[in-house]
């Protein structure tokens, strides 16, 4: 590849890099959306055992299929159910964000933990209703220690997002290809897509980490609470 | 039902494959990871600089775009790797990448003292590192990296897109031929879903009994726990016992 065809090539792969990002936020927002309520949910232990054998069977099926058998199993095997249509971002969107909401499930109730049971006692002994005590007491804190992982979870979320070509979303990934097509130079291509989600993820790192700083207490312990997954691309 | 006995020999065979992948790559991934680990650790500056880009460059690209790399782009450049190759380099490299950052912050945390005494006593710091740190350190990191290969079972179905027939290349066959895809996506999954299961119950079976008196040693469960508390930039660990 010319350094001009790699200079026409890129507001192409910038365009997939939008793409991208439009699902990364799609589905760590979801994933914050679902998975918050499941967190505070699983964090409470609730007595009615059929919900939490609902918990603990949504937790199984989103974290423990592979991303890509999940993402298969939503586009083509609820797509293939009569009266059921689904476009490929929206298939994606729902994978991923199923699957991001187990995992934030799972980092909000460790998180919730981390808060020491006294200062519950404390909030209770000076009158605060539960949901206070939840929402004033609790939640200030644990989604400050939750930060971290979050960044970890746009991270791999990112990184999954990766898997959308296969369904045919035109995101980075997809046009990374149709680029080594059509320039029959896979090595280039290839490099490039690699450094802009390299550079994708580093961004997002440092802007989840000035969010951290920008909202951190002073004196409050910066206890970082341990993020939710490894690897990506599961 | 006849559906399903029909395909299992089929998808016995993809699992043969996944199981290969795994068995090849898991160990080859912990041995790059410790290797990157005592890079960073013990080597000298250059050597950390390279050991830090490498965990950088892995971590921050998708696995995806990694295999891609391998399978697609070394053949420009005159190395043809087969699809198997290709998949236990790319899962081996990435989780190498991952296991690193489990195995240094274990190696951190064990006291400074130890190796200066070890050093007093008159051995080598290879040496030292060989036999007073990394038999601790081991320990510490059996949660970190077990989780680890927990996602390779789950990654290990990337194979499929280049073109290996492993237990989703198989499974989205059969889907394509019998057009049940809901049944099956769904079976292989719940197959996924019990390796998942056996191999996180395994590393916990491990991790028990490497750690004894994990429990009676204040000192030792506090540092294990604070293991994945020091892992730099992106904390990974999780802080309970749970797997994925």
């Amino acid at each position: 590849m010319t350094p001009t065809d790699l200079l026409s090539a890129l507001p192409r792969l910038i365009a997939g890099a939008g793409m991208t990002l439009l699902i990364v936020v799609v589905a760590v927002g979801g994933g914050v959306l679902f998975g918050l309520p499941l967190g505070v949910l699983s964090f409470l232990n609730p007595p009615s055992r059929l919900l939490r054998l609902l918990l603990w069977l949504f937790d199984k099926l989103f974290r423990g299929f592979p991303a890509l058998v999940l993402l298969f199993l939503i586009y083509f095997g609820l797509g293939s159910l009569p009266a059921v249509t689904i476009s490929p971002f929206a298939a994606v969107a729902l994978a991923l964000g199923l699957r991001s909401a187990a995992y934030q499930a799972q980092l909000f109730r460790s998180a919730l933990g981390m808060v020491h049971r006294t200062q519950v006692e404390a909030a209770r002994a000076l009158g605060l209703s539960q949901p206070r005590t939840l929402i004033y007491i609790l939640l200030p804190q644990a989604l400050r220690f939750s930060l971290p992982g979050l960044a970890n979870e746009y991270s791999a979320v990112l990184k999954d997002s990766a898997l959308a070509f296969t369904v045919g979303v035109v995101e980075l990934m997809s046009r990374g290809k149709f680029l080594s097509m059509a320039t029959r130079d896979t090595t280039t291509t290839y490099l490039l897509v690699a450094a802009i989600y390299w550079l994708l993820t580093q961004l997002g790192i440092s802007l989840f980490r000035l969010i951290e700083h920008h909202r951190r207490i002073p004196g409050l312990g910066s206890s970082r609470i341990a993020g939710s997954r490894g690897n990506g691309g599961g | 039902m006849g559906f399903f006995i029909e395909m299992l020999p089929e998808l016995a065979r993809g699992l043969l494959i996944t199981l290969k992948l795994i068995a090849c790559s898991a160990p080859l991934g912990l041995m790059i990871g410790f290797a990157v680990a005592a890079a960073r650790s013990y080597g000298p500056r250059p050597l950390r600089a390279a050991a830090r880009a490498y965990q950088s460059a892995l971590r921050g690209v998708p696995l995806l775009v990694q295999l891609f790399l391998l399978y697609y782009a070394l053949p420009r450049l005159g190395i043809v790797l087969s699809p198997f190759a290709a998949a236990v380099c790319g899962f081996s490299l990435c989780g190498g990448a991952y296991h690193s950052e489990y195995i240094r912050s274990a190696l951190q945390s064990i006291p400074t003292a130890q190796m200066e005494a070890a050093r007093a006593l008159g051995m080598r710091r290879s040496r030292a590192v060989w036999h007073v740190i990394l038999p601790q350190a081991a320990r510490c990191s059996i949660g970190g990296c077990g989780n680890e290969i927990v996602s390779l079972v789950k990654y290990s179905s990337l194979a499929y897109l280049v073109t290996l027939v492993d237990l989703t290349g198989a499974g989205k066959l059969i889907a394509y031929r019998s057009f049940r895809f809901f049944e099956t996506f769904l079976i292989v999954g719940l197959i996924y879903l019990a390796l998942v299961a056996l191999t996180s119950a395994g590393f916990r079976l491990v991790e028990r009994r490497a750690n004894p008196n994990h429990d009676s040693d204040p000192q030792r469960s506090w540092r294990c726990r604070t293991v994945a508390a020091l892992a730099p930039s992106v904390p990974m660990a999780r802080p309970g016992k749970d797997t994925n």
